[in-house]
């Protein structure tokens, strides 16, 4: 089995990056939307954006389970600790 | 194979072949064909991500608390060109996967062009940043001629602009080792040390796309998230 994507494959990457970049400056200028939904928007293309570079070009999609998880847990952990203090601000913002 | 066999084999392999460079590396259990040397650079990566992550909270959090973030007077970021600087470090990463495909294919000339290409990208993101806090660059400027800075965009005046410029010069500063390191690389695809050896390429390739998936990150939570 290859350790690693095709040129074509790798092409395919880039063009999947900019169309997520241009989809990202388009949910910013789109009229009319609201902050939330823009900002659940903009997190979920910067999150795939992230994903296709980790799996594809840095290549952990070919890399096994023990490397994956190795990476995967300790990137988590910040991503959760966001969720705790957001959970935290709306929370104290909460009518007594 | 227990660990310290493994390491005896491979040392006593290398001694029988007169070097001391890298030998093909057995099957690991838990990690396979990955090498010490990817191993560690994924574990410098991942201390890496959590100064970048300190530092997102960090903005998060002053952000979050703040009654007034953009005080009168500061300009707001242009999105655009820092959608086109975006656009040039994917660009980048290509060019650094596909040296990394040409190391593989053991084709030095195709690796050392690839790698000139990421380079080139790096610096070019540097001259974007430096234009955008100072307007090197009139006819590309989205803050005519003096960049953030001149148009009010100072450090130390603001919780806005403290966490804009640490965090985006803190990624500069990454963008800018990266291009010492392919530069080294380079030099000795050049030479020819690294012929049969794309791992050395690997390596570097994992450090660049980490700092282009970083700038993703940076480019949706500073300059896009309104």
């Amino acid at each position: 089995m290859s350790s690693h994507a095709t040129r074509k494959q790798y092409l395919g990457i880039f063009a999947a990056l900019f169309v997520l970049t241009v989809l990202e400056v388009g949910v910013v200028k789109m009229p009319g939307i609201g902050k939330h939904p823009m900002i659940l928007a903009l997190i979920f293309l910067a999150v795939t954006k992230a994903a296709l570079v980790g799996l594809f070009f840095m290549h952990l999609r070919w890399e096994t389970k023990v490397l994956k998880w190795m990476v995967a847990i300790p990137l988590a952990t910040p991503a959760l600790y966001a969720m705790v203090l957001i959970a935290d601000a709306m929370w104290r913002r909460l009518p007594a | 194979m227990s660990a310290s066999a493994t390491a005896e084999t491979l040392h006593s392999h290398a001694e029988a072949h007169g070097h001391h460079g890298p030998v093909d590396w057995p099957q690991d259990e838990f990690f396979g064909l990955a090498t010490p040397g990817k191993i560690a650079m994924w574990i410098f990566l991942l201390s890496d991500a959590f100064s970048f992550s300190g530092l997102l909270l960090g903005y998060g959090l002053l952000r979050g608390g703040s009654t007034v973030w953009h005080h009168p007077g500061e300009p707001e970021l242009g999105i655009n060109f820092t959608a086109f600087l975006t656009f040039l470090l994917i660009c980048s990463s290509v060019s650094m996967v596909m040296a990394y495909s040409a190391a593989v294919e053991n084709d030095r000339k195709k690796t050392a062009f690839w790698l000139v290409l990421t380079i080139l990208g790096g610096v070019a993101f540097l001259c974007g940043q430096m234009h955008e806090y100072f307007g090197f660059f009139p006819a590309f400027s989205t803050h005519p001629l003096h960049g953030l800075v001149g148009e009010g965009l100072i450090f130390g005046h603001s919780d806005y602009a403290n966490t804009f410029y640490v965090t985006t010069t803190f990624h500069g500063c990454h963008v800018f080792a990266g291009v010492c390191y392919l530069t080294v690389v380079l030099i000795n695809t050049l030479r020819g040390k690294l012929d049969g050896r794309p791992g050395a390429v690997e390596l570097v390739g994992l450090f660049w796309h980490f700092v282009d998936l970083v700038w993703i990150l940076v480019f949706t939570l500073i300059y896009l998230v309104p």
